[in-house]
């Protein structure tokens, strides 16, 4: 999810007590070293420069302050566990979820204020970071494939698109659901679950949309016709249909039309 | 005035409870409160009904990630979009947190303490003062629960919220739990506290049950509200004499709609009978 959030330079805010003191706070919630900050949790104040006299008050309320480490993490990796179990289970088999969740605390990558926004962070991190993908090529597909059908379930609302009708044509062009989307893994991360969390190593297709009554619905497709899908917004739908192989568009007409009635497509449009 | 449709005690809408309400006319709910964060910018069918109950019922709203006391700027995207479900909403007053949520830009979804220094104070003031000037209704500011101070203070919280409020000359979102709760962590009295207290600035209450782990009291919103805190809320009530809203928060452990308009319902008297006693009273 983009944020839209402006991430000035540091030195765009002014060097104050009360903005040391905030970072400290963050410090000591977000900071790995967690056994260091128990032992002393002045340290978080000395690490930004604060007085003698705050490091103290940090360490005369060590353990209160401790809480505020823990319900800020049960805030930002609640949603995490939620919305990626079975890429939980997989690095809890190995002993390596709380690494990964730690590293993500560290990259800082949380921007926006939106809740809903923390799990597409933490995707964003894993693709920009590489995070175990040497060690699980399929990681970043089996999280994608875990958060898609709430991305499209709650894909924000707009305008229907003008000018569609619902009969294809062949010489249509087609246009999908705003909320819908297409996509090919190389695994079939879409069929791993908690107790069998590693995917079978398959190019896998698949439809996401949000049916009328808002719920989220995932198809198989196959190779073919997740082509077909994809060139008919660009190239109209007879033309895309033969350059695939297809008989024509006859063969399509009804997977056409059972997207279409179930909300996954929009309609269909004369190339202007 | 639009905002004499505000009295009696209202519920926070939640996820579970969308279709549930959006299909009930006579819930007897006076008003909902709802977070704009959870609501702008999102979609699908929970945002539908969601919008249906809130173009329908009245409605108050109460944002979480401001970091009104914090140092990032605004988010110009969020803002726009608020001020937009804000003016849709008929809302008379916004609320946010007396606190920061986010450092260098990065949200930390928690709501923490300012530190409570004439420097805070003053930060503070002012960036409320803009954000008022960016909304199209009254702010408000709430109070929250804290659980250690930030540094070595220059006055006690009481003196810090006056402060804030007086000097920003906005409303009080006051939350006689976290009153409450506060006063349990820290060894006060709240009756004492709410005295010190520019009470004439109240516009709206919070009230919300809590939980004790260990030494601590922890304002988790997720148990029914005890008694010592509707009778601080019947004790402000009469103070204040005025019918603010209040609003039953409950985030965690949610239960069934039944189970919460019954615990709203034995608020409602609460407030009822303390409304006709100040007004006996006047008489």
């Amino acid at each position: 999810m983009p944020d839209s959030r402006p991430d000035p330079r540091p030195d765009s805010r002014p060097d104050t007590r009360t903005l040391r003191l905030q970072r400290a706070m963050a410090s000591l919630v977000l900071d790995r070293d967690e056994a260091v900050l128990e032992a002393d949790a002045g340290r978080a104040a000395r690490r930004h420069g604060l007085s003698a006299a705050d490091q103290q008050a940090f360490r005369a309320q060590g353990e209160a302050l401790m809480t505020y480490r823990e319900l800020a993490r049960m805030s930002l990796l609640e949603p995490l566990e939620s919305m990626f179990p079975v890429l939980k289970a997989l690095l809890e088999e190995a002993g390596d979820w709380d690494a990964c969740v730690q590293q993500f605390l560290d990259a800082r990558a949380v921007r926006s204020g939106h809740y809903r926004d923390i799990a597409p962070a933490f995707l964003g991190w894993l693709v920009a970071s590489a995070w175990g993908q040497d060690r699980w090529p399929f990681l970043l597909e089996l999280a994608h494939a875990e958060m898609l059908e709430v991305l499209v379930a709650r894909f924000p609302d707009g305008e229907p698109v003008p000018g569609l009708h619902a009969e294809p044509q062949p010489g249509d062009l087609l246009v999908l659901d705003p909320a819908t989307r297409i996509v090919s893994y190389s695994h079939a991360v879409h069929r791993a679950t908690e107790a069998s969390p590693h995917p079978e190593t398959r190019p896998t297709h698949l439809i996401a949309f949000r049916q009328a009554d808002g719920e989220a619905q995932l198809l198989d497709l196959t190779p073919a016709t997740s082509a077909f899908l994809v060139r008919a917004q660009e190239t109209v739908l007879g033309e895309a249909a033969v350059s695939l192989g297809f008989d024509g568009l006859a063969p399509l007409l009804p997977l056409l039309h059972d997207l279409h009635r179930d909300g996954a497509i929009a309609g269909f449009q004369s190339p202007t | 005035m639009a905002r004499d449709r505000f009295t009696g005690v209202g519920l926070g809408l939640r996820r579970p409870h969308l279709e549930q309400v959006a299909g009930m006319e006579g819930h007897g709910v006076p008003f909902w409160e709802t977070c704009p964060e959870n609501v702008v910018g999102d979609g699908g069918r929970a945002h539908r009904l969601a919008c249906a109950i809130l173009d329908r019922d009245p409605v108050l709203t109460h944002g979480l990630a401001m970091s009104v006391g914090g140092y990032d700027p605004w988010d110009e995207e969020y803002l726009q979009g608020l001020e937009q479900f804000l003016l849709r909403t008929g809302t008379p007053w916004h609320s946010e947190h007396l606190c920061f949520t986010s450092v260098d830009a990065n949200c930390l979804h928690e709501l923490f303490p300012l530190p409570f220094t004439r420097e805070a104070a003053r930060h503070t003031i002012s960036r409320a003062r803009e954000l008022q000037a960016r909304l199209p209704v009254p702010l408000l500011l709430e109070n929250i629960t804290y659980y250690a101070g930030l540094g070595e203070p220059d006055m006690d919280e009481a003196d810090f919220i006056a402060a804030v409020l007086e000097g920003a000359d906005v409303g009080w979102l006051l939350d006689v739990n976290n009153v409450y709760v506060n006063a349990l962590n820290f060894g006060f009295d709240p009756k004492e506290w709410l005295s010190r207290m520019p009470l004439d600035r109240v516009a709206q209450m919070h009230i919300a049950g809590h939980k004790k782990f260990g030494g601590l009291t922890v304002d988790t919103h997720g148990a029914d509200v005890i008694d010592p805190v509707i009778e601080l809320m019947q004790w402000t009530l009469a103070r204040l004499g005025r019918p603010v809203p209040v609003l039953l928060e409950r985030d965690n452990h949610i239960p069934s709609l039944d189970a919460l308009l019954a615990e709203r319902e034995r608020i409602q008297r609460a407030y009822d009978q303390v409304l006709a006693s100040t007004e006996a009273g006047h008489a």
